[in-house]
């Protein structure tokens, strides 16, 4: 009650201060759009769980990353479309051996104190996040932007003050990278970027992003943190930006089962929630302005066990083949799936900037004929109805990882005969599993760090610690290393494409959509922003 | 009394202990570990994590340091999954939203369990006793992760009277669902409990005697029937709180009330050793001292019994 | 949900089982006749027989098995995946497209399959652990009944969790965890009735004669323990049931293309709004019906083996 009586006070004192009164006002337009708004300003959205942390330095999920986007602002932040614009930094600078970014700082940036947001907050949060101290389980990132001595900062061998970035003077910061990354600019988008103020940090500890505690630079604040039920973040005053943000509050409802998130999205408590798995159709019938799905920066793929634990039938590569070819793709992703999805037959998610899907034969044929092709690898393979294959497929305990499981063992059998034995696993047992290779088939997923092709690719790399495959080729290691330094990678990405559609360590199965019911009169939503980068202070409501 | 009292404290001590070392070993022998991630952490990383939190030393070490925390600071540790909550907070947070919807849920399914149970009983066979022995089996049967979600559509969607989930401080809107899905199964069994103890009571000698007589049946309930019937009920509600606090999951998965049910279920998938150990123990204390508190009750209801 | 077994019941039953000692052997034929006068015990007896011949056989009515996909029907389940005589799916297909019947039948066999073995597990330690500690009595009865008391304060229903994360799933697994967990009281009945058994005359009587106590426990005590066991076997079946629907609620149950009532209740309520209702009632019938049955048959043999409610 009181919470409730104090926000309304703030937001009348706002309103009577002028420059942000015509927002509120029902008879507003947007300044671009000029679409009228409505006199209610909120934003209600779905979340599926609490975070581990908003901490700028420690978050490591999706939803947390959302929270920091708003509480937080980076150097550069990226437009509706996924290009990049200014944030704290107005601009950037690059040396001619792309080595040492200089980036300019706005001068009227402010912390939710009133505190100049100055270059040294970067290089504080920047060390903070290097540092053993600190254990980030995403310090990882730092040494995927290449600083110069991150790795030994990271292992405890050097102090954090040798790290490659310095803050010049209040509104400049120098970058030093330890090799050249065009893509760089776009890596300061990422949260483990964001500046932290480092007085509170230092005051507060492990306590610091708690409501009472936390300053924060971004365009919201936070207001009210509940763990396991809503996180409530509102305007914040002293953005240097404030008189454009249109949202008041925004607030994320953590709802467990997604079914009740629908039912309650549906009674008009939230304003945005996932679609649960195969109920698109029904939705997008019944709500045809409200039921929408857009690419999102994920593969779906099967990765197989290519070591000697693996089932010996697997390191043959016919065998590879026919099971790829028994999977009818589009019903996994017109029936099972049924949310926009599209079927797939390369890795490197088809919307990725700048790449362009590589013929791979099976991807033109019919299914019928790569069923007949499928069985006649198999039975080339010497297995067929008097000699069936028996496999085992392992997935993570999930509704939608088990009707695909269901549904393409269904088609082995049915189209190869193959009897394959399926086992959910709790998600740190599968990882475990997997990643011990331990297993004959396993599902897996993989989503962009940064919106470039090598972000998939790179996991096809022999030294990758992500390939769970096991699988090696020095060609396509190679291919890999030359790809990072030409200016023309994509024959590189083509060619490793083509490769591993030949020799099937991982069957990719589809590419993924965001699925979302999503009120209809909120505006600026962001749909082509491939790596789903949302922020608050881009979103308004429009009058009914 | 005092003796009882002091004789399962003592017996407390060792309970605790042996909880703690088999959650322990359970823990540790589970596949996994709280840092294990879909992107593997480079190895540098996760030893500095790990020497963060003190997971580097010698298994025994990590007993000894927890145990000697708990007793000298009654420090459960830091959460390794939030970053910024410590057991301490998770706990301090979420147990007096659990205790405050299961002690509603506790006093409605006694009151209207009870109560349902003696009508029942005094009007054998007639239509409310059917009607209450179906509506408690019904009530048995039906899995409350079907009710919950019921709940949540007809009350939220359908008549819009009561907001889907939440739990807003405590606001009595955001407890009548979690109350009623909690409820509902334990109101059945202490209701069928009562009917056929009271059942028995009645039929019993004194009873006679005490209506032949010529004392109204009301004041023949209330003065003589209805303590001794009470004795099987108080037996089953010892376990029933507790099953209460533990089946709390199923309400904070449902409805987002943010309890240590959902708390304790999350730390075991994501690993989360300390907060399983702080759950734990706070459940097996709980649980001790629920029994100890029933047998009490016992004792005053029947001074025959001793201990 | 009632996790926790009854304990009021089972304490009937041992007032009814110290009279019943008492009266001798014709209890059972006295038994067995009440029994067959109670008309809801008996239509429930009914009712479980047909439920258990059901889950056995009742997959030859149809032309579907319980794990081929229809790809037609995938997708375009809430039109054409309902039940219907024609297509011979007489409840309708599940969202992956497979003949629900088919599932239901297989359900309803884990599901009282879970619980049959679950309780006897339960009643075989729990009775032996039991009996034993009655019979030498003394410091081992006051060591091992401790234990019970230690081992009954633990939250169970978490460590079984933590167990099915730990050792993986697998059926078996999940019976023995509910079994750990439903032994305890069982061994607080068993213990008590051995008490009084202990100072009849035939127990004394092979006492003397030297036979091994062992041998005493299983051919003297137990069998004298039956109608107690049976009872309480039968009144934690349900409750086993009702449990194993939890286990799956959390994702820890049976692994596909298995399924149990849990899991298919528990896959029906997610999808109870989009248009497939028959995917929640038909296992939600099912799980009713076969609980009804043994709370029913699991009354009447109480009430049958204590004629002081009559």
């Amino acid at each position: 009650m009181t919470f409730r009586a104090t926000l309304k006070a703030t937001t009348t004192a706002v309103l009577l201060t002028g420059a942000t009164a015509a927002y509120a006002d029902g008879h507003a337009t947007h300044p671009e759009t000029g679409e009228p708004l409505a006199s209610e300003q909120t934003f209600v959205y779905w979340v599926g769980d609490e975070s581990p942390s908003f901490d700028p330095g420690l978050t490591e999920d999706v939803d947390g990353s959302a929270h920091a986007r708003d509480l937080f602002e980076g150097l550069m932040n990226q437009d509706a479309d996924g290009n990049l614009i200014p944030g704290v930094a107005t601009g950037y600078e690059v040396s001619d051996d792309g080595l040492v970014y200089t980036f300019t700082l706005r001068d009227n940036a402010k912390w939710s104190n009133g505190d100049p947001v100055v270059a040294g907050d970067f290089e504080y949060a920047w060390k903070r996040a290097a540092s053993p101290e600190l254990a980030s389980p995403y310090s990882w990132y730092m040494g995927l932007m290449a600083l110069e001595n991150v790795d030994a900062v990271i292992a405890g061998d050097m102090d954090k003050e040798e790290l490659g970035v310095t803050a010049l003077d209040d509104t400049t910061l120098e970058v030093r990278l330890s090799q050249p990354l065009p893509y760089f600019p776009q890596m300061v988008v990422h949260t483990t970027t964001f500046p932290v103020h480092a007085a509170t940090v230092e005051a507060h500890g492990a306590d610091w992003t708690k409501p009472e505690n936390i300053v924060s630079n971004g365009a919201f604040k936070l207001s009210e943190h509940v763990p396991g039920e809503k996180l409530v973040r509102v305007r914040n005053d002293q953005y240097w930006d404030n008189e454009n943000t249109i949202l008041e509050e925004v607030t994320a409802l953590v709802i467990t089962d997604e079914n009740v998130a629908l039912t309650r999205y549906l009674a008009g408590e939230l304003d945005q929630t996932q679609v649960p798995a195969g109920q698109f159709p029904r939705l997008s019938e019944e709500y045809p302005d409200e039921a929408v799905s857009v690419p999102s920066a994920c593969s779906y793929y099967y990765t197989i066990n290519m070591t000697d634990t693996t089932n010996p039938a697997l390191l043959d590569q016919n065998v590879r083949q026919a099971l790829s070819m028994a999977i009818d793709r589009d019903v996994i992703v017109e029936s099972v799936l049924a949310g926009g999805q599209k079927p797939a037959y390369t890795f490197t998610h088809w919307a990725t900037a700048g790449f362009e899907t590589p013929d791979v034969p099976s991807a033109s044929m019919t299914q019928e004929e790569r069923n007949a092709k499928a069985a006649e690898l198999m039975a080339a393979a010497g297995y067929g109805e008097d000699n069936p294959l028996e496999l085992n497929l392992i997935y993570n305990t999930n509704e939608s990882h088990k009707s695909v499981a269901i549904a393409i063992s269904q088609m082995w059998k049915q189209t190869l005969g193959v009897e394959t034995e399926l086992a959910n696993q709790e998600w740190k047992t599968f990882l475990e599993t997997r990643g011990n290779q331990d297993y004959e088939i396993a599902r897996a997923g993989w989503c962009a760090d940064y919106n470039e092709a090598s972000t998939f690719l790179d996991l096809m790399d022999s030294n990758s610690g992500y390939n769970d495959a096991a699988y090696s080729n020095p060609k396509v290691d190679e291919l890999l290393a030359a790809a990072r330094t030409s200016d023309n990678p994509q024959a590189n990405y083509t060619e490793v494409e083509q490769i591993i559609a030949d020799e099937l360590p991982i069957i990719p199965i589809y590419h993924y959509a965001e699925v979302n019911m999503q009120n209809d009169k909120l505006g600026g939503w962001p749909f082509n922003n491939f790596q789903q980068n949302w922020y608050s202070k881009d979103l308004y409501k429009i009058a009914e | 009394m005092l003796n009882l009292i002091i004789r399962r404290l003592t017996v407390a001590i060792p309970t605790l202990l042996i909880l703690v070392i088999l959650s322990f070993v359970l823990m540790y022998t589970a596949p996994g570990g709280p840092f294990t991630s879909e992107r593997p952490l480079p190895a540098q990383v996760l030893a500095n994590i790990e020497a963060k939190y003190g997971l580097d030393q010698p298994f025994w070490k990590q007993i000894v340091n927890y145990v000697t925390g708990v007793v000298t600071q009654f420090d459960f540790g830091p959460s390794f999954q939030y970053k910024d909550r410590s057991v301490n907070d998770i706990i301090a947070q979420g147990f007096p939203v659990t205790l405050t919807y299961g002690f509603w849920s506790f006093l409605i399914a006694c009151i209207v369990g009870i109560t349902l149970g003696v009508f029942a009983a005094l009007k054998q066979n007639s239509w409310l006793d059917y009607l209450a022995v179906g509506f408690t089996i019904g009530a048995q049967v039906l899995p409350n992760f079907v009710m919950a979600p019921m709940l949540v559509i007809v009350f939220t969607l359908w008549l819009g009277w009561l907001p889907g989930g939440g739990w807003n401080g405590g606001a009595w809107q955001n407890m009548v669902m979690p109350v009623i899905a909690l409820s509902t199964s334990y109101m059945a069994s202490i209701a069928r409990i009562t009917r056929s103890a009271m059942l028995e009571v009645l039929n019993s000698n004194f009873i006679r005697t005490a209506q032949a007589k010529g004392l109204s049946m009301r004041r023949v309930v209330i003065r003589h029937a209805l303590k001794p019937a009470m004795q099987p009920v108080l037996s089953y509600l010892g376990p029933a709180f507790v099953g209460m606090i533990t089946g709390s999951v199923i309400i904070d998965v449902y409805f987002s009330t943010g309890g240590i049910g959902k708390e304790f279920v999350n730390s075991a998938f994501n690993r989360d050793y300390s907060v399983i150990m702080g759950i734990t123990i706070l459940l097996g204390t709980l649980t001790i001292l629920f029994n100890l508190i029933v047998d009490l009750l016992y004792a005053w209801i029947d001074p025959k019994i001793r201990y | 949900m009632a996790l926790n077994p009854q304990v009021s019941s089972a304490d009937d039953v041992v007032e009814a089982m110290n009279l019943s000692t008492v009266q001798g052997r014709s209890l059972w034929a006295d038994a067995r006749a009440r029994f067959f006068r109670n008309k809801a015990a008996m239509f429930a007896f009914f009712l479980l027989i047909a439920l258990i011949i059901f889950s056995l056989f009742g997959g030859y009515l149809s032309d579907y098995d319980r794990e081929t996909v229809d790809f037609s029907l995938i997708g375009a389940n809430a039109y054409k995946g309902v039940p219907s005589f024609e297509t011979g799916h007489f409840f309708g297909t599940d969202a992956s497209g497979r003949d629900l019947y088919a599932r239901v039948v297989q359900g309803t066999r884990i599901s009282i399959m879970v619980g049959i073995v679950g309780a006897i597990v339960a009643v075989v330690v729990g009775t032996l652990y039991g009996a034993t500690a009655g019979y030498f009595g003394g410091r081992l009865d006051g060591v091992m009944m401790r234990t019970v008391d230690v081992l009954m304060s633990i939250p169970f229903m978490f460590v079984l969790i933590i167990m099915l994360v730990v050792f993986g799933r697998s059926i078996l697994m999940l019976f023995i965890g509910i079994a750990l967990i439903s032994w305890f009281d069982m061994s607080r009945i068993a213990r008590g009735q051995t008490l009084s058994i202990k100072n009849k005359e035939f127990v004394e009587v092979a006492h003397a004669i030297g036979v091994h106590p062992l041998k005493i426990i299983l051919r003297h005590i137990v069998p004298n323990l039956a109608g107690i066991v049976v009872v309480y076997a039968t009144l934690l079946v349900p409750q086993l049931i009702i449990f194993e629907s939890f286990i799956s609620f959390l994702g820890l149950g049976v692994q596909e293309p298995n399924t149990s009532l849990g899991a298919l209740i528990s896959e029906g309520a997610a999808n109870m709004s989009n248009g497939t209702p028959w995917q929640l009632t038909y296992p939600l019938i099912f799980f009713v019906l076969t609980i009804f049955a043994f709370f029913f048959v699991g009354d009447g043999l109480r009430d049958a083996l204590d004629p002081k409610d009559r």
